[in-house]
């Protein structure tokens, strides 16, 4: 598929290091060896753990053999490529991508199945969300008895749209990822250009992508506050807190993926009566009381989907890391520049996501 | 790198304005009252902010996905889109028919599948 310069004289193994200087090697078995790794980390992490509870050894220590496969991956990869500089881009003489360059169609393909990945996340979501009941109309449709828990939907959208302040996490994310994916296009401009010398060159590309790092770091540290730390409104803004002077976090709110007696005040039928609102038609005749709901579905589908995504931006953080180490040495030039525009792609995918993401699962 | 402008302008920046407002549009949507606007068009508060959360999640998604990721504008950008694409058949299988069918599968589907069943 890949043209190599009339010479079919590169290296032979799968192994050891390309010799970048004929073409692009067509063989390794790292992408096999990560593959395998990635299965047992994955299966067994399954396995050791049961709705949140620790239950076999066994399975935990295979996810340190996964992790030491997927490493055994990395390291073959890494030193087969650690030669090269980039500068050399294996062309695409075959139909339908001809002349374009083998790595970006390689990315694209790859972007391809994480389109899968992503699209069986949310056909699970809106699956269980138009399947199951939601939480409020069955605690206004007054079918519960207080004490016994009911399965129903609550969207994570409950807790997180409740106020401006549960919703600054997420918002500031999405201006976050926004600026990051423009950022990393700056990146790749000033390395592309020509007419810049190189000092100015290497400044402004390690700028462009240690603010895209700064970013991604900020994305995940929010994500953090918001499931597992929360954040206090002092002074003035516990007012506009309704008198509250923190905003708890999922965690504290109970929304876990093993919350099967899931309470929140207003499916309390005293709230109603504490702040004299006029109760629901269906609650009217009911026994009343605090309703209890099964939400682990629910749950599971908003932190698998974002955790999900939250694992792409961390990898894109590992790789930022060292994209910004390698602008900081003057790594880019006008020559290699691709590798920030295959980045690039990856990055601009995970805003995309998150463009369905936030709306569907943060604000609906 | 793009070869065209937008309005005259580059089109990276326009295309991230852009982006900033309609994702201030999405969070004020959410935090407006539209129950008026609910009211009038016989529907649910819930329901016209699902709307306007798609409506504008669509452009958001093509403008990332043409500008950003250049699948507008550059030679390859045909083929590219066309590789975008070819999972769209299998996309739309899944959410059409794992995702918005059989609207009893709460209830109807065997034990181990169904929701409040984790005797796995």
């Amino acid at each position: 598929m890949s043209s190599d310069h009339g010479h079919d004289d590169h290296h032979p193994s799968a192994w050891g290091p390309h010799d970048w200087h004929h073409g692009a090697p067509h063989n390794s078995w790292a992408p096999i060896i990560m593959s395998a790794g990635f299965a047992i980390f994955l299966f067994t992490l399954g396995g050791a753990y049961e709705w949140g509870e620790f239950v076999s050894s066994t399975y935990a220590l295979m996810i340190f053999v996964g992790l030491a496969v997927i490493g055994l991956g990395i390291l073959i990869w890494w030193r087969q490529d650690f030669s090269f500089d980039g500068s050399y881009e294996p062309k695409s003489f075959g139909a339908p991508y001809q002349n374009i360059d083998i790595r970006k169609v390689a990315v694209w393909v790859f972007l391809m199945s994480e389109m899968m990945v992503f699209t069986s996340l949310f056909s699970t979501y809106i699956r269980y969300r138009t399947g199951i009941e939601n939480c409020k109309t069955v605690f206004e449709s007054g079918n519960w008895v207080e004490g016994v828990a009911v399965t129903c939907f609550e969207p994570a959208s409950h807790l997180i749209a409740s106020s401006w302040f549960h919703i600054a996490p997420g918002a500031i994310n999405t201006f976050a990822l926004i600026i990051s994916s423009f950022t990393i296009v700056q990146a790749l401009r000033y390395a592309k250009m020509k007419d810049l010398d190189e000092n100015t060159r290497r400044r402004k590309v390690t700028m462009f992508l240690g603010t895209t790092w700064a970013l991604a770091i900020l994305f995940l540290a929010l994500k953090m506050i918001e499931w597992f730390i929360g954040f206090p409104t002092p002074g003035p803004l516990t007012e506009l807190n309704h008198g509250h002077s923190e905003i708890a976090s999922l965690y504290t709110e109970g929304y876990l993926i093993n919350a099967d007696s899931y309470q929140h005040h207003a499916y309390n039928t005293h709230y109603f009566e504490d702040h004299h609102m006029e109760l629901p038609v269906g609650l009217v005749g009911h026994s009343g009381g605090q309703m209890m709901a099964d939400i682990q579905v629910s749950a599971s589908t908003f932190y698998v989907t974002t955790g999900t995504h939250g694992a792409h931006v961390f990898g894109g953080i590992v790789i930022l890391t060292y994209m910004t180490f390698k602008a900081m040495n003057g790594g880019y030039t006008p020559k290699n520049a691709v590798g920030i525009e295959y980045f690039g792609l990856y990055w601009h995918f995970v805003d995309l996501v998150w463009v369905l993401v936030f709306p569907f699962f943060y604000l609906y | 790198m793009a070869h065209y402008k937008i309005l005259g302008k580059d089109p990276y920046w326009m295309n991230f304005y852009g982006l900033m407002i309609l994702t201030a549009i999405e969070v004020a949507a959410v935090g407006a009252d539209l129950t008026q606007a609910a009211e009038s068009l016989n529907m649910t508060e819930k329901g016209i902010t699902l709307w306007i959360l798609t409506i504008i999640a669509i452009p958001k998604f093509f403008m990332i996905a043409a500008i950003f990721m250049h699948l507008f504008g550059d030679e390859d950008s045909g083929i590219l889109t066309l590789t975008a694409l070819f999972p769209a058949f299998f996309m739309l299988i899944m959410i059409l028919f794992i995702g918005l069918t059989h609207p009893e599968a709460a209830t109807g589907l065997p034990d181990w599948c169904r929701p409040g069943n984790y005797n796995l």
